[in-house]
């Protein structure tokens, strides 16, 4: 049975939703607390082996409005990972929504657009 | 005779001393913090980097707290399960319509050398350098061998800072460490 995930946002941990079935991520709200690493485990322990599989095309919508600097690491991590597994036919589309007045999630944005070379990075600042 | 909160609250006032907790910092109490300041902020007629800024300031310091303080206690939940705790002071003042973020906690030697040889050089850099020096960091890992955090959170505050970060490192009289660290936010969002 496909994967499904679904977590409700508190006040330091995001929205966060897998659905397998759709081959869709998307992750919403603000990302502080200090244990992310913990908070992210089932989802990463996922990704790894969802990207050894055939999936066609996945895509990670990122609507984070804020997250501490862990939280950066992490999903920087994450979208390397993501990186390494994408190629022709293994599809990964990152879509990096956000808010023109949201200086740091843009800056973020561009600076993890520069490291990534295989998937598709969109940058869609509203 | 007790403590004098009329005093208090004159000091307070005349520093320009709008929030201060002091006592135990855990991970759900800087939850309950930063509801607080959202809340507040969200009130605040201040452009989006600016509270952002000022909201992020506060995480990595609270963070930093939580991490670092050298006085440590445990917290037991009610189904007798303990997390642990960090012991500071985090203080919210407005002044000449910047912000500031003041805290202060007890840090072992080792650490405050830590601290002192990284803000120094930090304040050394400007906003780019600061933005470059944040990606290198976040791609290299983490150099700091007793930090559970990503170890960039001090990349962060400078970043957000509008001016250099000041700090103090002070001997108490049990001859512990004290360290306070002082940031400002202006309104207008960075320089």
């Amino acid at each position: 049975m496909a994967f499904r995930l679904e977590k409700e946002k508190t006040t330091s941990t995001p929205f966060v939703l897998i659905d397998e079935e759709k081959k869709y991520m998307k992750l919403e709200g603000r990302s502080f607390n200090e244990n992310v690493a913990e908070f992210f485990k089932e989802v990463n322990d996922w990704l790894d082996g969802y990207l050894t599989s055939n999936f066609g095309t996945f895509t990670f919508d990122c609507a984070i409005s804020y997250f501490n600097s862990s939280t950066t690491k992490l999903l920087l991590n994450m979208l390397l990972k993501m990186d390494s597994h994408a190629s022709k036919e293994k599809k990964i589309v990152v879509n990096w929504l956000t808010t023109e007045d949201n200086e740091i999630m843009v800056e973020c944005g561009e600076d993890f657009r520069d490291d990534l070379n295989n998937l598709q990075f969109n940058l869609i600042i509203k | 005779m007790s403590f004098n909160v009329q005093l208090y609250n004159k000091m307070l006032t005349d520093n320009n001393v709008e929030v201060v907790y002091s006592g135990p910092i855990w991970s759900s109490g800087i939850d309950g913090m930063a509801e607080m300041l959202l809340k507040r902020l969200e009130y605040e007629d201040i452009p989006l980097n600016a509270s952002q800024s000022v909201f992020s300031v506060f995480v990595e310091q609270m963070n930093n707290m939580l991490m670092y303080s050298a006085e440590r206690h445990f917290l037991t939940n009610l189904d007798g399960t303990q997390i642990s705790s960090s012991k500071g002071i985090y203080i919210l003042g407005v002044k000449e319509g910047a912000y500031f973020i003041q805290t202060g906690n007890v840090v072992t030697s080792s650490n405050a050398e830590i601290l002192r040889a990284r803000i120094d050089f930090l304040n050394t850099l400007d906003k780019k350098e600061l933005r470059q020096y944040y990606k290198q960091q976040l791609i290299a890992g983490n150099d700091n061998p007793v930090s559970k955090g990503a170890g960039i959170g001090l990349i962060e505050i400078a970043r957000r800072a509008s001016e250099p970060i000041k700090y103090e490192i002070d001997k108490l009289d049990n001859g512990s460490l004290y360290f306070t660290m002082h940031v400002i936010i202006k309104q207008g969002g960075k320089q």
